[in-house]
C-alpha cells in the first residue's frame, strides 16, 4: 500500500464525516458545562491528598520529636522529616506548572515540549521516592517505633523469626522498588529522546 | 445571536475535525469519548480568547491537539473498549472492504508515530499546506518539510514491512 491510498482513504472518511451531524445543541453545551474529571484534576487530587498525609505525619513527628532521646534517632527523626516534607512539595510544584500550560496560546511543539519536560521531571520525582523510600525503611522504621510504642530498635535484640521476617519485608520492598525504578526509566527515557527531537 | 449559539453552530459545523483530531491521539472509543469531551470543553474555556487575526479552524486545530497531548495515557487494558478503526466504520456505516481495510492500516501506522509526528502527518492528511502545518505547530516551514519526508520514509519502510 502506497502513502497516496492512505490519504485517499483520509479524504473518504472526512467526507463521510462532513456528512454526519450527530450532535445537538444540548449535547455540545452539557459538554460545555459539565465537571468531568481530568486526567489532571485526577492525579492533583492524589497526590495532594498523599501530601497531606505526609504533612500531617511530620506534624506528629515534629510534635513527638523530643521524646526521640538519642542523637541517632534524632538524625533518623530529621531524615524522616524532609522525606515527608520535601518529596510532596517538589511534586505538588511539578503538578501545579503542569497545569499551568496555556493550551489555547502555545504552539503544538511549545506544549509538547513543555509538557513532556514537566512530566519528566514529575517521573523522575516519582522514581527518586520509590529509590528513598526504599532507603527509608531505615529511617522512618526506628522513629515510627519509639514515637509509636516508646521502642529504640536498634537496643532491642530480635528473634530469628523477626529477623526473617524482616528479610522478607526487605526483599518485597526492593524487589518492588525495581520494577518501579525499571518501569519510570522506560517511560523517561522515551520521553527525553523526544524532547531531543524537539530541540 | 449569543455566545452559545455561535459556540454550538461552530462545533456542530466542524465536529468532523473534533472527531478526527480525537482519533488520531486515541486507540478506541472510550478514550476518543473523553477526550472530544475535553477538547470541546477547553474551546468553550478559550472561546473569548479567540482572535480574528487567524483562520477559525487554524485555532480549534491547535486547542485541539494541544488538549490532545495533556491527555496522552498509558494503554490499559479495559472491557468493552471499541478500536478506534471499528468505531469510525460503525460511526459512517461503511460497507466497503478495501476501504475498511486502508483505514485499519492507516490507524495502525498513525499509532506507531510519536506525538510529534503524529500531530504533523495528521495535518498533512487534512489537506494542510506546510505554511499552515507551521502556524498550528510552531515549527519553521523548513523544518515541517523536512520532518514530513522523514516521517512518510518511515511510514513506507513501515508499509513494505506488512
Amino acid at each position: 500500500m502506497e502513502i497516496e491510498e492512505l490519504q485517499a482513504a483520509w479524504l473518504q472518511m472526512s467526507t463521510e464525516l462532513k456528512k454526519q451531524k450527530k450532535l445537538t445543541d444540548d449535547i455540545i453545551l452539557s459538554m460545555t458545562k459539565e465537571k468531568y474529571q481530568n486526567k489532571f484534576k485526577k492525579i492533583s487530587t492524589y497526590e495532594t491528598i498523599g501530601a497531606i498525609v505526609c504533612f500531617s505525619l511530620a506534624l506528629l513527628v515534629l510534635i513527638k520529636f523530643h521524646s526521640l532521646d538519642t542523637w541517632y534517632l534524632q538524625i533518623c527523626g530529621l531524615l524522616t522529616l524532609i522525606f515527608l516534607i520535601v518529596l510532596p512539595v517538589l511534586v505538588l510544584k511539578t503538578l501545579n506548572k503542569m497545569k499551568m500550560i496555556d493550551i489555547s496560546k502555545g504552539s503544538y511543539k511549545e506544549n509538547l515540549s513543555q509538557f513532556i519536560k514537566t512530566k519528566n521531571s514529575l517521573l523522575k520525582l516519582q522514581k527518586l521516592a520509590i529509590g528513598i523510600s526504599f532507603f527509608g525503611l531505615s529511617f522512618i522504621v526506628p522513629v515510627t517505633s519509639k514515637i509509636i510504642s516508646n521502642k529504640d530498635v536498634f537496643l532491642i535484640s530480635l528473634k530469628i523469626e523477626q529477623y526473617i521476617a524482616m528479610g522478607i519485608a526487605m526483599a518485597f520492598v526492593y524487589f518492588v522498588s525495581r520494577l518501579g525504578y525499571i518501569g519510570y526509566k522506560k517511560v523517561t527515557n522515551s520521553a527525553e529522546e523526544l524532547i531531543k527531537d524537539l530541540e | 445571536m449569543s455566545k452559545e449559539t455561535v459556540f454550538t453552530d461552530l462545533i456542530r459545523e466542524h465536529q468532523a475535525l473534533l472527531y478526527k483530531v480525537t482519533s488520531v491521539y486515541t486507540d478506541n472509543n472510550l478514550d476518543q469519548e473523553d477526550l472530544f469531551q475535553e477538547v470541546v470543553y477547553q474551546l468553550w474555556k478559550y472561546f473569548d480568547s479567540f482572535r480574528q487575526d487567524s483562520k477559525i479552524t487554524t485555532w480549534m486545530y491547535r486547542v485541539a491537539m494541544n488538549t490532545a497531548i495533556a491527555h496522552l495515557k498509558k494503554k490499559k487494558r479495559r472491557p468493552n473498549v471499541l478500536p478506534i478503526a471499528e468505531v469510525l466504520i460503525k460511526q459512517i456505516d461503511l460497507i466497503d472492504e478495501v476501504y475498511e481495510e486502508r483505514l485499519h492500516l492507516l490507524y495502525k501506522y498513525l499509532h506507531h508515530l510519536n506525538t510529534l509526528d503524529k500531530g504533523l502527518i495528521f495535518l498533512l492528511l487534512e489537506g494542510k499546506s506546510y505554511n499552515e502545518i507551521a502556524l498550528i505547530t510552531g515549527l519553521q516551514v523548513s523544518n515541517v518539510g523536512t520532518r514530513i519526508s522523514r516521517i512518510k520514509k518511515k511510514l513506507r519502510t513501515n508499509m513494505t514491512k506488512n
